[in-house]
């Protein structure tokens, strides 16, 4: 296995219990650090589950998945979290907790259970709540934050892990174009200066592709297409993935898809 | 600071129960007392030791359940207890100790039941799975005891609901001698898990992602506190809300984190049950207040001042 | 006001007789229904018993009654199984849930009778209701006769002072309220907890020790001689008569429910108080 490389994921084919059909077949991919890659995919595609096996989380039925040259599935949990970060699209807080608090949760896997936090921890959350620049809501609420403020938060908490990769799934389903924006610039401006690997599982394709290194598109299971952003939203693959007619155009070098109306 | 308050709060607390009481004991000859010595000292710690035990208990099943509202006998131990109680009375079972151990052997029973459910098809311990079978195993239990009460012909089982309905009446030193015996393991247990829970807060995904054996600690958690309960339940019966609000009292003045949480909350539930108790002896002597009436109306004002200062947060 | 008063005094009226005594009928019952073991004792004792053709499964006294078919639970009744006796009368004790009982039953036509006796003097009076309903009335008026003249001379200087511990956990004592009271006084022994009016009450073990008794009084069988279990327990040792295993065992059957054999349970526990 190539240790260049942060995830291997190579030819993973899983079914989940009574499913009707496989979630994935025969998928693959590969990030490498300092790389930033989006997937994407109608919805039921496979992109939650295709994170979720390249982790460990569910073991492959065929296939093979390693993150830093080791199979997933033997990854101590804690180690792991030192490893990647990950941002779930799903978070249900129980107790009202403020900014400070949550972050530090990031710290834990770095603490056993004895262990009292260290200067170095408390210097990790402040860095994280630096780079994500929120660090004058530390000691706010979460409930009272913002839906873009709030995702900043919990990337700053993946962040404090001190992360190779950093992994986030559909961080902005349900954020203006503004804070839209300034995620993805965080994302990008994370692994450009940190040296982080980042993926990012997103409907947004003109975003992905604008800001992302790779771009993976899945539908049904499988990998239709897979690369730089320019050879793989081609108007047959993508029209043919989205099931929509397309045209490309191209901002900033990067090809964006407009959709057509059928009855114009 | 706060801490300090609290210790405070529990010498004074302590201090009140062992000097207060209905037998006028005058202050001078206390420490040459038997009442003193035999009873109102054990009283006061097995008192501290219970409620305690509640308290930690409460704070870390709302966690584990997912549900601010769960009280320790939400989970069925309750009922579990009592249909033990009552049928080893139906059964004309004598001894000191019989209704103690019946009444914890009937929790363990239905502690088993609960979690035996939680781990059906392939489930890791659902907090909505527990909170729902502890629910339904109490509620067979309690019908179950119900049963046995109108059928059976023994006179003494009307007043085993008196004994369900919670007292420190039974306390001597070999209960408290056995209690502090026996919590400090599942304590131990409850604090190592303290990160973990702080972990599961957020979700079982986010907490996994973040380094969580979550069925490993939903496992520990439950089985530790829930002996907790039942050895409290087994000692002085079923008193209720000790569990339910102290966590909350905690988390208003303490946060959220469990490893501060979850010492507050035993200290909170010692000293709140103590006071409890020592009013219930008191306010109406020489009769006495189940203790369990008492906490619900000591308890309620606190926890509508919690409320409003949520509210106004 | 003048309007009310008419109104008042027959409210009044209904009230005082707190005893609702037999409605209608003719002559003395002759199917009766007993739905408490003191009834059921007074009317064996008025020589009615032939009369009773039902019981509670909880009257056991006296032995010939256990012949009597059992209609189950006495304070909360099964109206049909009373009813399928076809009785002509039923006694029942009288609260709350028995109201609701008497209430259905009178609705199929059948005569109930409510009575309350906590206490020896409410006993006579049961006694001499019971005899003019069951046609007995001068067993009646003797048994009351018998009660009010255990009743009526003053009540003796007490020799010992008693408590009556009917449960341990939570500990329940006999007040002032109860006919074991009333016993006690009679047979020369002060009930430390004469001072609370109810029947019984829950207290802390600390009072019983500070009151001091010279003897614990528990309702049971004699067969079982030792001490009850709970006190071999150390916080129940702290009470002396405990430490000193001074417990009388009262019989249930003279002592378990208010009996017009009072004046033998009087001497019983007299003659127990002077060993």
């Amino acid at each position: 296995m190539d240790r260049g490389l942060i995830l291997d994921v190579r030819d993973v084919s899983f079914r989940y219990a009574g499913g009707a059909r496989d979630a994935l077949a025969g998928v693959s991919l590969a990030v490498a650090t300092g790389e930033f890659v989006a997937l994407l995919g109608p919805n039921g595609s496979g992109k939650t589950t295709l994170v979720r096996v390249a982790l460990g989380l569910h073991a492959p039925r065929s296939g093979s998945a390693a993150v830093l040259g080791r199979p997933a599935g033997e990854w101590p949990r804690q180690a792991l979290a030192r490893v990647v970060g990950v941002v779930p699209q799903r978070e249900d807080n129980l107790f009202p907790q403020r900014v400070r608090e949550t972050v530090r949760l990031g710290r834990y896997p770095h603490l056993g259970a004895w262990t009292a936090e260290r200067a170095e921890d408390r210097a990790a959350v402040e860095r994280a709540l630096e780079r994500c620049d929120v660090q004058g809501l530390a000691d706010r609420w979460l409930w009272a934050l913002s839906g873009g403020e709030y995702q900043r938060v919990r990337i700053a908490r993946a962040l404090a892990q001190e992360p190779q990769l950093l992994v986030l799934d559909e961080p902005t389903a349900s954020l203006d174009l503004r804070h839209e924006m300034e995620l993805f610039e965080l994302v990008r401006g994370l692994v450009d200066g940190q040296g982080l690997a980042a993926v990012l599982v997103t409907h947004d394709v003109n975003l992905a592709a604008r800001f992302a290194d790779r771009l993976v598109l899945l539908a049904d299971g499988v990998v239709r297409a897979a690369g730089r952003p320019a050879d793989v939203l081609r108007r047959d693959v993508a029209e043919a993935v989205f099931g929509w007619p397309l045209t490309i155009s191209s901002v900033d070098d990067r090809p964006q898809i407009t959709p057509l109306r059928r009855h114009p | 600071m706060r801490w300090l308050g609290l210790v405070l709060a529990l010498l004074a607390a302590t201090l009140a129960a062992i000097v207060l009481g209905p037998a006028s004991v005058p202050a001078g000859e206390l420490l040459h007392s038997p009442i003193f010595w035999e009873l109102r000292l054990p009283r006061a710690l097995l008192g501290l030791l219970v409620g305690g035990s509640l308290g930690v208990a409460g704070a870390s099943l709302q966690s584990l359940v997912r549900n601010p509202l769960a009280d320790p006998f939400l989970l069925g131990l309750s009922g579990g207890a009592g249909l033990g109680a009552v049928s080893a009375i139906a059964l004309h079972l004598g001894g000191a100790w019989t209704l103690p151990l019946a009444a914890f052997a009937g929790a363990l029973l239905a502690l088993g039941l609960v979690f035996r459910l939680g781990l059906v098809a392939g489930s890791v311990l659902d907090p909505r799975v527990l909170l729902l079978g502890g629910v339904a195993v109490g509620a067979f239990c309690g019908a179950v005891t119900t049963a046995i009460v109108t059928l059976a012909e023994a006179s003494e089982l009307r007043n085993a609901f008196l004994w369900l309905w919670g007292g420190l009446s039974g306390a001597s030193w070999q209960t408290v001698t056995l209690m502090a015996v026996y919590v400090p393991v599942p304590l131990v247990v409850l604090l190592a898990a303290a990160r973990p829970l702080d972990l599961l807060t957020l979700g079982e995904e986010p907490a996994r992602h973040l380094g969580a054996d979550v069925l490993a600690t939903r496992r520990r958690v439950y089985l530790a506190a829930s002996l907790l309960t039942a050895a409290a339940v087994a000692v002085t019966g079923v008193i209720g809300f000790v569990g339910l609000i102290v966590p909350h009292l905690g988390r208003a003045l303490f946060g959220g984190r469990h490893r501060v949480l979850l010492p507050a909350s035993f200290l909170a539930g010692g000293i709140l049950l103590v006071l409890a108790d020592t009013l219930a002896r008191t306010a109406v002597a020489p009769r006495e207040l189940p203790v369990g009436i008492v906490t619900a109306l000591v308890g309620v004002p606190l926890f509508v001042l919690l409320l409003r200062r949520w509210t106004a947060d | 006001m003048r309007r009310w008063a008419p109104l008042l005094a027959l409210f009044a009226l209904t009230c005082r007789a707190s005893d609702r005594a037999a409605t209608g009928g003719g002559g003395p019952a002759h199917r009766i229904v007993s739905l408490a073991p003191s009834i059921t004792e007074l009317l064996f004792a008025l020589g009615a018993g032939s009369q009773v053709v039902g019981r509670t499964v909880y009257c056991l006294y006296p032995p010939a009654a256990r012949a009597v078919p059992s209609v189950g639970d006495g304070l909360n009744p099964s109206v049909e199984a009373v009813a399928a006796r076809h009785p002509d009368l039923v006694v029942l004790y009288r609260s709350p849930q028995t109201e609701t009982a008497a209430r259905q039953l009178e609705a199929l036509g059948i005569h109930t009778m409510m009575l309350r006796h906590d206490r020896l003097e409410d006993v006579a009076r049961t006694a001499q209701l019971l005899g003019q309903a069951t046609g007995h009335a001068a067993a009646g008026d003797s048994i009351a006769r018998t009660l009010d003249s255990l009743l009526s001379p003053p009540v003796p200087a007490p020799q010992a002072r008693i408590a009556f511990v009917v449960w341990d956990a939570p500990p329940i004592v006999i007040g002032g309220g109860s006919f074991l009271d009333e016993l006690a006084a009679r047979a020369g022994a002060a009930n430390v907890f004469h001072d609370l009016t109810a029947p019984s009450a829950t207290v802390a073990i600390e009072t019983i020790a500070s009151r001091d008794p010279d003897w614990i009084a528990v309702v049971r069988d004699s067969a079982g001689a030792p001490p009850p279990g709970w006190a071999a327990r150390s916080e129940w040792r702290t009470i002396r008569a405990v430490r000193e295993g001074r417990f009388l065992n009262l019989p249930p059957d003279l002592f378990g429910q208010p009996s017009p054999r009072a004046p033998e349970a009087v001497r019983l526990l007299h003659r127990m108080l002077s060993q």
